[in-house]
């Protein structure tokens, strides 16, 4: 090592113990003059920064902070959950709210299938038959075609429903006359059923709104609405609105309505 | 939970000195040496999970303490001290002496990427190796960095000397 080496290494490490330097520090004496007065400004500089004492009760302080921490941080937690709980809470109930809602609105309309039925019951006494041109017209009203045969009419006519305006038929059955509602924007996500002590039926959704058959009990409906709905092209359904809105449309309809009647 | 606070507690106690050494070497204001070390440790609470290694925890505080000191001068440039008045807050320790006040005057003027290493070997006490794992520079540039942190340092103290004598 020469002495350039060793000034080098004692500046990065004044109390280097390099087997290297020690020797040359020993062979040399301006090196080792150099150590000397360079440890001495070390001993110095470590006294320096090394003498200065914390202040008392620092480490208590920190302490205290860390537990005032722990426990804001364990409150925002306690908060977290209990908003998440109420969250739960509010969403299971709107479920449970949106779901019964939704249940009592299929069997409003269901129940008013039937009023209907029984408030215009002198038209399941209709004997027919009504002509095509009367049939094919009173769907005209609805921008509606009526494509295919759909057999035998008794009555057709455009009849108030729950909130608007649709086609109402009565047609022979096995058991008795079929009471059909095309039931414009009443839209259903499943078919719903109508029982009653005399009738049976169902009411099927459809892109436009819903249709109805309804018989005396044990009367057989299967294909009827499938064939109903391939002889009848109802236009394109408007886009649904959302219920609110929905609702103040149908409103509108029927205030309309009424003040014409 | 209830361990890692009895570890933290015990790290508190015994790092607290040293750590305030090391920010009153950084900032020279005792209010703000406090300050850091406080928020070096609350900071190191709150990120205690990511501290595998508890024996790191020692080298892992000092740059934690350093960073915070980087970030006060990022946010706003703390009340930095003149190395040579006398803390208003009288801090146990301090050499008033007027050796010490031209050593801390030094210190004071040397860049912080040669002082930072030589503050971490003299207070922390850490190898060039750790210094350069806590600074991400390799060994031999915290060697150069210590050799003339050094040099310039007696340097400055041989000009005041060679003044006085004048």
């Amino acid at each position: 090592m020469n002495c350039l080496d060793f000034h080098r290494l004692l500046l990065a490490d004044p109390f280097c113990k390099d087997e290297a330097a020690l020797a040359h520090e020993a062979e040399c004496e301006a090196c080792a003059g150099f150590a000397r007065e360079l440890r001495a400004q070390e001993v110095q500089l470590r006294t320096l920064l090394q003498s200065p004492k914390a202040p008392e009760g620092l480490a208590d302080r920190v302490r205290l902070a860390a537990g005032f921490q722990q426990r804001a941080a364990n409150r925002r937690r306690w908060w977290y959950a209990a908003a998440a709980g109420v969250l739960l809470s509010i969403g299971v109930s709107m479920v449970s709210v949106v779901t019964t809602s939704l249940e009592r609105s299929h069997l409003v309309l269901a129940q008013s299938v039937l009023d209907h039925i029984d408030d215009e019951s002198h038209h399941l006494r209709e004997v027919g038959p009504v002509s095509g041109g009367r049939l094919k017209y009173v769907f005209k009203r609805f921008g509606a075609d009526l494509v295919a045969d759909i057999g035998q009419v008794n009555f057709a006519a455009e009849c108030l429903m729950r909130t608007r305006n649709g086609v109402h038929l009565v047609m022979p059955g096995q058991r008795g006359p079929v009471t059909v509602f095309f039931m414009p924007d009443e839209h259903l996500d499943a078919p719903v059923a109508v029982d009653s002590k005399r009738f049976d039926g169902t009411i099927l959704p459809t892109p436009w709104g819903s249709l109805a058959l309804v018989g005396e009990n044990g009367e057989q409906l299967d294909g009827l609405g499938d064939r109903l709905l391939a002889a009848v092209a109802w236009p394109a359904p408007a886009p649904r609105l959302s219920g609110i809105v929905d609702r103040g449309h149908r409103l509108v309809a029927l205030t309309r309505q009424q003040q014409d009647g | 939970m209830a361990k890692l606070r009895t570890d933290f507690d015990t790290l508190v106690s015994a790092l607290t000195p040293e750590l305030y050494r090391y920010a009153l070497g950084l900032c020279h204001n005792p209010d703000t040496a406090e300050d850091l070390v406080q928020e070096t440790f609350l900071r190191g609470w709150r990120s205690r999970e990511d501290l595998r290694d508890t024996r790191a925890a020692r080298a892992w505080l000092y740059k934690i303490l350093r960073n915070e000191h980087a970030r006060l001068y990022e946010r706003q440039r703390p009340d930095v001290r003149d190395p040579l008045t006398l803390p208003e807050i009288p801090v146990q320790g301090y050499d008033g002496s007027a050796e010490a006040f031209a050593m801390r005057r030094a210190l004071g003027r040397l860049d912080p990427e040669y002082r930072d290493p030589l503050l971490l070997q003299v207070i922390g006490g850490f190898s060039c190796k750790e210094i350069g794992a806590m600074l991400d520079l390799n060994t031999n540039t915290v060697l150069t960095r210590l050799f003339r942190a050094r040099k310039m340092l007696r340097e400055r103290l041989g000009d005041r000397a060679s003044r006085e004598a004048m």
